[in-house]
C-alpha cells in the first residue's frame, strides 16, 4: 500500500502541465492504435518505472527525447509542483509501445485538446477525428483511434470511449490512493469512499487546528482518528490532552497564538460550542 | 514518501510565517477565533505551497483574498516573487465566476430538457441509468468539496480531488506533529518544573 502510494506520487512530482501540453502541441501524429485503450489501462507502476528510464526507450519519433529529457530536468524542480497526474500516464506509457511510437502522440494531443478546448469545441474535435481517419496520419495532429473489434464505429461512441477510459484510469488511480477502496468495484461505491475520505480530512484539519490553537483543556474533544485507515508516518493517533503553553524556546512568535490563557472562565461553554461546531 | 516531504517542508514554512503575521497583528482572541486563524492560515499556506499551479490551490485563494483582512496575510504568503501568479489568480477567479455562472444555466436547462424526455431511457436499461444517477449525484457532493470544484467538469475534478487529498494528508500530518511537539515539550517542561 505504502509502495503503491508512494508511485503515486512519483507520477504526481513529475511535470509542469504546461510545459508538457507545449510540447504535446508541437508532436506530430501516428498511426492508428488498437493499443490506444491498452495504454490508459498500463498500471503507474509500470508507468514510473518506465519514466526512470529513458534510456531504453526508441526514439524514433523525434520528440520523445525532448518528452524524456523535460521529465528528468523538471525533476529537481518538482518541490512545489509535485502534482501533475495526469499527463504522466500518455507519457510514460508512450515510452513502453515504442513499436509504434507514435501512439504517444493520439493520446496526448487528445489529453491536450481536451484540457485546452473543453465541451464547447468537442463536437469539432470529434468530426476532425473522422476526417483524420482517412487521411494519412502523419502531418495532422489528430488522434487515430480504431475501433475494436464488435464495437460501433461511430465516431461519437469512439470518443465517448476513449473519455470513459480516461476517466477510469483515473479513477483507477484515485482507488490506489484512498485506503480500503481497491477492493470496490463500481464508480458510485469509489466515489463514496472518496467522499468519506476527503471528508474526514478535512474534519481532521479542523480538529487539528483546535488542538494547536487550545490550551490548558482537559476536557478538549477528541478528533475524529478512529475513523481514519491510513495512518500518519511515525505518529500515534492520541488525542492531545492538556496540552499547555508552548515553550518559548519552540517557536517564539507563537507564543501569543498558540498559548491558551487559563484564567478564562468560559472553558466548559468552549467546549460545548466547539463541539457543536465539528 | 520522500515526494511529499519537499511539500511538507514548504507547507510548514508557509505556514509558520503566517502564523507570525496573524499573531503580531493581534492578540488575545478567544479559542474559536484563534482557531479559524489558524486554519485560514493552514490553508493558505497549503494552497501557496503548491505555487498556483492547480486549481483548487487558485481557488483557495481567490477565495480567502475575497475577505478584505486577509488580503495582507495572503500577500505575505504568496511572497514577492508570485506577482505574475496572482494576476492568474485573479484572472482565473474571473473566468471562473463566469463559466459557474454559465454552466448553471447549462444544468438547468439540461435538467428541464433530460425531464421532457425521461420517459424513455429509464426503461430501456434500468440499471445502467440508477448507476448513472448515483455517479452524477456523488460528482455533485465531490464538487462541493473539493474548492473550487463546480467549475471544472468530471474529469478534472477527479484530478484536481487527487491533488487535494494529498495536500490535505500533508497539513493534518503537519498539524499533528506540531501538536505533539507542544505536547511533548510541555510535559518536558512540566517535569523540569517539578525536579
Amino acid at each position: 500500500m505504502e509502495k503503491r502510494e508512494e508511485t503515486c506520487t512519483e507520477l504526481f512530482q513529475f511535470g509542469e502541465e504546461s510545459e508538457f501540453q507545449s510540447l504535446m502541441s508541437v508532436v506530430p501524429p501516428p498511426e492508428t492504435g488498437n493499443s490506444f485503450t491498452a495504454l490508459l489501462e498500463l498500471p503507474p507502476n509500470q508507468a514510473v518505472m518506465l519514466l526512470h528510464s529513458p534510456e531504453e526507450t526508441a526514439p524514433d519519433n523525434f520528440t520523445s527525447p525532448e518528452f524524456l529529457e523535460t521529465p528528468n530536468s523538471i525533476l529537481p524542480n518538482s518541490s512545489p509542483n509535485n502534482f501533475s497526474l495526469v499527463k504522466q500516464e500518455p507519457v510514460d506509457s508512450d515510452s513502453v509501445h515504442n513499436s509504434s511510437p507514435n501512439m504517444s502522440d493520439p493520446v496526448i494531443s487528445k489529453s491536450t485538446k481536451r484540457k485546452e478546448r473543453g465541451k464547447n469545441v468537442k463536437s469539432a474535435a470529434k468530426k476532425s477525428k473522422s476526417v483524420a481517419n482517412e487521411t494519412d496520419g502523419d502531418k495532422l495532429p489528430y488522434v487515430h483511434v480504431r475501433a475494436r473489434r464488435g464495437q460501433a464505429t461511430d465516431s461519437h461512441s469512439i470518443a465517448e470511449r476513449a473519455r470513459r477510459e480516461k476517466i477510469n484510469a483515473r479513477m483507477k488511480l484515485l482507488q490506489e490512493l484512498v485506503p480500503g477502496c481497491s477492493k470496490i468495484t463500481g464508480t458510485a461505491m469509489v466515489l463514496d469512499e472518496i467522499i468519506n475520505h476527503v471528508q474526514s480530512l478535512q474534519r481532521q484539519v479542523e480538529s487539528g487546528s483546535l488542538m494547536d490553537g487550545n490550551g490548558n483543556f482537559t476536557g478538549m474533544v477528541s478528533p475524529p482518528l478512529s475513523n481514519q485507515i491510513w495512518q500518519p508516518d511515525g505518529l500515534t493517533p492520541q488525542p492531545l490532552w492538556g496540552v499547555e503553553e508552548m515553550n518559548p524556546n519552540f517557536i517564539t512568535p507563537e507564543n501569543s497564538l498558540l498559548s491558551y490563557d487559563s484564567s478564562r472562565s468560559s472553558v466548559s461553554l468552549h467546549t460545548n460550542q466547539l463541539k457543536m461546531e465539528l | 514518501m520522500h515526494t511529499s516531504s519537499k511539500l511538507t517542508k514548504e507547507f510548514t514554512k508557509k505556514w509558520v510565517k503566517g502564523l507570525q503575521i496573524c499573531c503580531s497583528s493581534k492578540k488575545d482572541m478567544d479559542v474559536l477565533e484563534r482557531k479559524k486563524k489558524i486554519k485560514l492560515c493552514a490553508d493558505i499556506a497549503l494552497a501557496s505551497a503548491k505555487n498556483a499551479t492547480t486549481s483548487w490551490s487558485i481557488a483557495l485563494i481567490s477565495e480567502a483574498k475575497k475577505n478584505d483582512e486577509n488580503e495582507i496575510l495572503v500577500d505575505n504568503l504568496l511572497g514577492p516573487e508570485s506577482r505574475f501568479k496572482q494576476q492568474k489568480i485573479i484572472r482565473q477567479m474571473n473566468s471562473c465566476h463566469k463559466r459557474v455562472r454559465s454552466k448553471k444555466i447549462l444544468k438547468k436547462s439540461c435538467s428541464i430538457s433530460q425531464r421532457m424526455k425521461k420517459m424513455g431511457p429509464p426503461k430501456s436499461n434500468l440499471a445502467a441509468y440508477i448507476a448513472k444517477r448515483l455517479v452524477k449525484k456523488r460528482t455533485q457532493v465531490l464538487q462541493r468539496l473539493v474548492p473550487g470544484g463546480e467549475s471544472m467538469d468530471e474529469f478534472s475534478l477527479i484530478k484536481e480531488a487527487l491533488d487535494y487529498i494529498l495536500s490535505l494528508r500533508v497539513q493534518v500530518d503537519v498539524m499533528r506533529n506540531l501538536a505533539n511537539a507542544t505536547e511533548v515539550l510541555n510535559q518536558s517542561n512540566s517535569s523540569n518544573v517539578f525536579d
